[in-house]
């Protein structure tokens, strides 16, 4: 039994007590269950509860505890009639992990998340207050994966790799699920790559299970960040930003080399492919230089792009008439 | 006497008072206090901090008719019962159950249940430690939570300037989490970002403000925005249809093409919002129109190359 301070006791009894008091004799059993706490432990707590009372403490004013053929009874317990409330802390904490869920595209609107939500959200004051958005994962899907990774469930998924802008289908062998960076991610051992790889789920097409199970003990510095999704390493990039590009910093993982009064900076990141930095070479524009990294990268890519743009007709237009103003 | 006893019975009798009670009636009254006054402070003081952290709203009011004013402590039974949310053992169990797939940083959360009527079954079990989510929880979270429960006005500063805003909804998204509020120094509704604020925030406990409908929920950066506003259509590939499907929802989908093929229609107040959305498919989709939009994005493709 681990080692309780007297507060985490009270704090159970505090609890327990009007749970029990409101009922006519509770089995031991239930109560343990209930409350997480072993049966020697209930016992002798509650025995302390015959000296709890209210001032002037006559026989009157204690709780009256019965122990008797396996069931307790609880009475005269009036100041603790009620379990406190739940702390801000505990309250957030549940009102975010079932919004979070409840959340996801494919969540049953009626089922019992939801009413227990409605619940719990009305009762602390807090209706349709808090929001929690982890990216678009249907519940399905996070099931799917939720359980392969309790039961080792070997999995193919159909994945589509953003850091490469290629899709396919591959076996995996599931380890972990974490949320990053808003997001949700599978971290499992890719038989097709040959090690442990990072997948962002929003990205999975479909993960079906195998039947087989995972022989693979997984290695113990599995990732929980979403700074190596899609793969181990990668290449190191250093950028000049304008001050239109300093947005980079809160969207990406990147060191600051050099933050210049001036609004600019020289920043370091890891690209782990080239379709990730082309992103992001793309939409920072004239906004970003490199300095250090793959020089090309942004040129071929908008080739690429306008090679598409200019092989549909151009789209009946005022473009004409808008002349050609160039953007900055 | 025991210390377990000793709380209890503090927390009883702070619950049952019906006005704020001093150390020294704490003293004389309840059972187990040492006689002598410097050891007596020493551990009312331990006891008062075990209170909090058990979740006990203590308050420290001053004793009525007392000259020259003296603190008083109580727990007011209003503030310290909770208002049963008559959850049925199947709402209790999928609660337990998203508690152990989502955590709300480092906290346990066993002791939420206890309050809630004990475990409804394996839940922890089902979870497992091996799939969990874990939102970030930075310092000011819980603090708002609580004011926006009980609407209390909170203080902070943001942007360079104080401000004393009315806190309304706790937004996450994107890993960020984001206060909506009214904020009464610009007499605006809008969204702080929490990693943003410049001092702790101070919540003006002994006021209240008036309900208000929460703040319109997060919306896409495209949406975002002072531009007028213009309907923009976007070919997406059938490779990554289902993607941007899904994380538009799927009354963005204007038509679905044979070939699999997507062309989503969306509401745009924000063209460089709308730009980084569209060049994040890199060449797995075309934005189609409007022809004003399509030849900005163009132009600004030529000038990378």
């Amino acid at each position: 039994m681990s080692r309780l301070t007297a507060g985490e006791r009270a704090e159970r009894l505090l609890a327990i007590v009007p749970w029990v008091a409101a009922r006519d004799g509770v089995p031991i059993d239930e109560i343990c269950e209930r409350f997480d706490i072993t049966r020697t432990r209930l016992i002798s707590d509650l025995e302390h509860l015959w000296f709890v009372g209210t001032p002037p403490y006559t026989p009157a004013d204690l709780i009256e505890v019965d122990i008797d053929d396996d069931r307790v009874w609880i009475r005269y317990a009036e100041a603790f009639r009620r379990p406190p409330r739940l702390t801000p802390e505990q309250g957030l904490a549940l009102v975010a992990a079932a919004q979070s869920l409840q959340a996801v595209p494919g969540a049953d609107p009626d089922g019992p998340l939801a009413r227990g939500l409605a619940k719990l959200a009305s009762a602390l004051g807090v209706d349709g207050r808090v929001e929690v958005d982890l990216g678009s994962v249907p519940a399905e899907l996070l099931d799917v994966l939720r359980r392969a990774v309790a039961h080792g469930e070997v999995l193919e998924l159909d994945y589509y790799s953003h850091n490469r802008d290629a899709r396919g289908r591959r076996v995996v062998e599931p380890h972990r699920l974490f949320v990053d960076l808003g997001a949700w991610y599978l971290v499992a051992t890719c038989r097709s790559a040959g090690g442990v790889r990072t997948f962002r789920v929003d990205r999975i097409h479909e993960a079906v299970p195998t039947g087989e199970h995972t022989s693979t003990v997984p290695p113990d510095d599995l990732p929980s960040d979403a700074f190596r999704v899609g793969g181990t390493g990668g290449v190191r990039v250093v950028l000049d930003l304008a001050p239109s590009g300093r947005w980079i910093l809160e969207h990406a993982r990147c060191e600051v080399l050099d933050d210049r009064p001036d609004g600019t900076a020289r920043v370091a990141l890891i690209a782990t492919g080239d379709a990730w930095l082309e992103r992001l070479l793309l939409r920072l524009g004239p906004a970003a230089t490199v300095i250090e990294g793959p020089p090309d990268l942004a040129r071929t890519a908008a080739s690429r792009i306008l090679a598409r743009y200019r092989s549909t007709p151009e789209p009946t237009s005022d473009a004409a008439v808008r002349g050609s103003s160039l953007h900055p | 006497m025991d210390k377990l006893e000793r709380l209890l019975n503090l927390t009883a009798a702070l619950l049952e008072a019906v006005r704020p009670l001093t150390a020294e009636e704490i003293r004389s009254r309840v059972p187990g206090y040492p006689d002598d006054k410097v050891s007596f402070r020493r551990q009312f003081e331990r006891d008062k901090d075990e209170l909090r952290q058990m979740g006990v709203p203590l308050r420290i009011d001053e004793v009525p008719g007392s000259d020259p004013p003296i603190d008083g402590y109580r727990i007011r039974k209003q503030e310290y019962q909770l208002r049963d949310p008559g959850l049925e053992p199947e709402e209790l169990a999928a609660l337990e159950l998203a508690a152990s797939v989502v955590r709300l940083g480092e906290g346990g959360g066993d002791e939420a249940f206890w309050r809630l009527g004990g475990s409804g079954g394996d839940a922890h079990v089902a979870g497992g430690d091996h799939a969990v989510g874990e939102l970030p929880s930075p310092e000011p979270l819980a603090a708002l939570f609580g004011a926006i429960a009980e609407r209390h006005p909170v203080a902070l500063r943001y942007g360079g300037l104080d401000r004393v805003v009315e806190p309304l909804r706790l937004h996450f998204t994107r890993g960020q989490w984001y206060l909506g509020a009214h904020d009464r120094t610009r007499g605006e509704l809008r969204s702080f970002r929490l990693d943003r604020f410049e001092s702790p925030v101070r919540v003006e406990r002994a006021k209240r403000f008036e309900a208000r409908p929460a703040a319109p929920s997060g919306v896409e950066p495209w949406s975002i925005g002072d531009e007028q506003p213009v309907v923009a259509r976007i070919r997406v590939d059938a490779d990554q249809a289902v993607w941007a499907a899904r994380s538009l929802g799927p009354t963005s989908i204007a038509e679905v093409a044979d070939d699999g093929s997507v062309e989503l229609a969306i509401e745009v107040v924000n063209r460089a919002a709308l730009r980084s959305f569209v060049l994040g498919f890199l060449d797995h989709a075309e934005l189609l129109e409007p022809a004003a939009l399509r030849t900005e994005l163009v132009e600004w493709l030529e000038a990378l190359v």
